[in-house]
């Protein structure tokens, strides 16, 4: 190794440190991951190498898979975008000098800061047909549609649980809405203004695509809320009745933890990293990158 | 200034260098569990030392969910504590190749007839899953329950009702009691341990001790007595015994909330729920349990209930062979089993203890007196069956069942041919 060498080379030295972790805490965990997918394995004791017998069972004999993919790409698509729309018009509003403004934005954004932990306990207890609070609201007014089955039914308990997400959520899309709000133009808006434009013409073709950055970035930390949904579900649901809310990462748990297949909850787990990797690139490559997140 | 700065630099090294040496004097045992909870092991602890003050026990008690990647994590990295909490069967196993054998430590502290000082239910779970011709024990059982009903005395003793022992009677009530707007029977269906439970008591008025020869192979899961017990399931729930929404509701907390309003006629539940009266600023009706009373699972099929109750360990405790102190873990097991550890357990009515003969200092209620009698000198002896199944897949699989057949998207049939398939896998 000459002394050229190391001058030509002295980047490398620089990024090595960056490069170790990278290796370390991300390279190698995939590599752990996908190696105990190929094994029948409960986190402890001896492996047994399977192949790609974990994948064969989960693509073709697993409900609850089955169950957790679609409950993401409801969870993708239904509280994305409600997110994105409700915190747009509350954003507008709440940017256009109403009295009590600020006020308004902390009630609003202050759920984003709850654990979703105690939310999941609290809404449990708002749902509940027998003593919640919308079910004993419906006694006490005649409303009795209130009184419904919201996480105990299958059929809308991903619905119901998903109203949750959107409810805790959009104080936070509101607040990247008022920030881009009062970062664009004024001059451009007032131009428009002169040249005729109402209010819905200013908000569709003027102030939506100059918020494109703060659409994607929307986009970009939902798609990764999505794949991460844990807590919010595991306190509400369980995952529940019958799997109907279960999610990935869910289920990962209940298979790596209380049903001891380590080996099985991996090749779950590589499924869902893929996913994201697929996600990753569709929003960079087809969307574009221009995130709020670094600029 | 610097020399200040030298001077203690050189202090923090020789105390860096002296502190291992003193540290080798104090025997330190490691603890980690999810149950009892932290308050009462703190407890526990407390009376340990002021017999044993040479040994320091490190408790962490952490949620079950938390405890169970904890563990994992630990075993893993070859750093298990001297002492883990377990439950019997599956979880056990998992870890019995870094468990000690109890025998030895049991037999040195209570002598060799020392099984016969445990309520048999104990003994025979703690060898739960053991591989054929392994009679080791690798927990020893610190407490133990019953599984059965529960009714709320005040509601009850309002509506001038005694509990049911048939199904008729059990759906009058529930008629009657929807009417008030008292909830029939309270369960967190949302949980699958509950929902697991009550099944466990239907199948064992149907057919007792099939479900057992199920798991072994010896009968199937989708034979008629499962369907039955599978249908009456369903039936709790058409007829309106549970409470309404019951699915979508957990049974701790929220049923336990609804419970201790006085919004609950009848829960299932098992011994241990003699532990709310230990709690800190009991709810009226927790208070000194005056406000419960235990009752068995009503007779389902009318051909009589069976005398016994299932049962089983609420937690045991295991050496790991990773311990530095396996004679210090030994110590703090058998005084947390039969000890001052344990009299301190007991003293939260936290659940029955394994060891027979212990009893609480005191009772606030005869209510509570009697329901303790009744427990540790009645049901417990009868109960021959575990509340608890070997294989985590059937077990899943049958709780995925009942919770399918509940919200009407598969027949008794067909749920139980679920069961069957996660126990031919």
């Amino acid at each position: 190794m000459t002394r050229r060498w190391l001058i030509d080379n002295q980047g490398l030295f620089f990024m090595a440190p960056a490069m170790l972790l990278f290796v370390v805490f991300v390279l190698y965990p995939i590599f752990y991951i996908f190696n105990a997918s190929m094994y029948d394995w409960d986190g402890i004791n001896q492996a047994v190498y399977i192949g790609i017998q974990n994948y064969i069972e989960m693509f073709t004999n697993d409900r609850s898979f089955g169950l957790s993919i679609r409950n993401s790409i409801y969870w993708t698509f239904l509280t994305i975008f409600p997110q994105m729309f409700l915190g747009f018009i509350l954003a507008y509003i709440l940017t256009s000098g109403i009295p009590l403004q600020n006020v308004f934005r902390i009630i609003f954004f202050m759920p984003a800061i709850i654990s979703p932990v105690v939310l999941g306990i609290i809404w449990q207890r708002i749902y509940a047909p027998f003593g919640g609070l919308l079910a004993d609201l419906g006694r006490e007014t005649g409303a009795l549609f209130l009184i419904q089955p919201y996480i105990a039914d299958p059929k809308i308990a991903i619905f119901s649980t998903i109203f949750v997400n959107v409810w805790q959520w959009t104080g936070f899309s509101m607040l990247m809405y008022v920030a881009g709000l009062q970062g664009l133009s004024q001059e451009v808006l007032s131009a428009a203004e002169v040249d005729g434009a109402g209010t819905l013409q200013r908000i569709i073709h003027i102030v939506l695509p100059l918020l494109r950055h703060v659409h994607l970035t929307l986009i970009l930390l939902g798609v990764i809320g999505t794949l991460q949904t844990f807590a919010l579900v595991f306190m509400l649901t369980k995952g529940g009745p019958n799997h109907a809310t279960e999610m990935l990462p869910t289920y990962i748990f209940q298979k790596a933890f209380t049903l001891q297949s380590m080996g099985y909850a991996s090749a779950v787990a590589v499924v869902l990293l893929v996913i994201a990797l697929g996600a990753s690139i569709f929003q960079v490559r087809v969307l574009g990158s221009r995130f709020t997140i670094g600029n | 200034m610097y020399k200040k700065v030298f001077f203690v630099v050189v202090l923090l090294l020789i105390l860096a260098a002296v502190a291992p040496v003193l540290a080798q004097d104090e025997v330190v045992v490691r603890f980690r569990s999810w149950s009892p909870v932290i308050n009462t092991t703190n407890a526990m602890i407390d009376a340990f030392n002021a017999e044993n003050p040479d040994i320091t026990i490190e408790p962490d008690i952490t949620n079950y969910p938390e405890y169970l990647v904890d563990l994992q994590t630990m075993a893993a990295g070859g750093s298990l504590p001297d002492l883990i909490g377990l439950e019997p069967g599956a979880l056990t196993q998992q870890y019995r190749d870094h468990l000690m054998p109890m025998q030895e430590c049991a037999v040195a502290t209570w002598g060799e007839d020392w099984e016969d000082q445990f309520f048999p239910v104990g003994i025979e779970q703690a060898r739960l899953g053991n591989p054929e011709g392994d009679d080791n024990i690798y927990g020893l059982p610190v407490l133990v329950q019953t599984i059965n009903m529960w009714y709320t005395v005040p509601v009850f003793e309002e509506a001038g009702v005694e509990p049911p022992t048939t199904y008729d009677e059990l759906k009058e009530l529930a008629d009657m009691f929807n009417s008030q707007g008292v909830a029939p029977v309270m369960i967190g269906a949302g949980d699958g341990w509950i929902r697991r439970d009550v099944y466990m008591q239907l199948i064992h008025n149907v057919a007792p001790g099939l479900i057992y020869e199920a798991e072994d192979g010896m009968a199937s899961f989708t034979d008629e007595p499962f369907v039955e017990a599978m249908t009456w399931w369903q039936r709790l729930f058409d007829d309106g015994i549970f409470q309404m929404g019951a699915l979508g509701m957990t049974h701790y907390p929220a049923a336990v909330e609804q419970i201790q309003a006085g919004r609950a006629a009848m829960f299932p539940m098992g011994a241990w729920w003699m532990q709310q009266a230990g709690n800190p600023d009991p709810p009226p009706l927790d208070e000194n349990l005056s406000g419960y009373a235990p009752f068995k699972f009503p007779d389902v099929t009318g051909m009589g209930a069976p005398d016994d109750l299932l049962g089983g360990i609420d937690v045991m405790l295991g050496v790991t062979r990773d311990s530095a102190n396996p004679e210090a873990a030994c110590k703090v097991i058998t005084d947390f089993i039969s000890g001052a550890g344990a009299q301190a357990l007991i003293n939260t009515y936290n659940d029955l203890p394994a060891y027979i003969g212990l009893r609480p200092a005191s009772f606030g209620s005869e209510n509570q007196e009697a329901v303790w009698d009744l427990f540790t000198e009645d049901w417990l002896a009868s109960v021959q069956y575990a509340r608890q199944l070997k294989s985590p897949d059937v077990k899943q699989a049958l709780e995925d069942a009942l919770a399918a057949v509940a919200a009407g998207e598969m027949t008794p049939a067909e749920g139980m041919q679920l069961v069957q398939d996660a126990n031919n896998m």
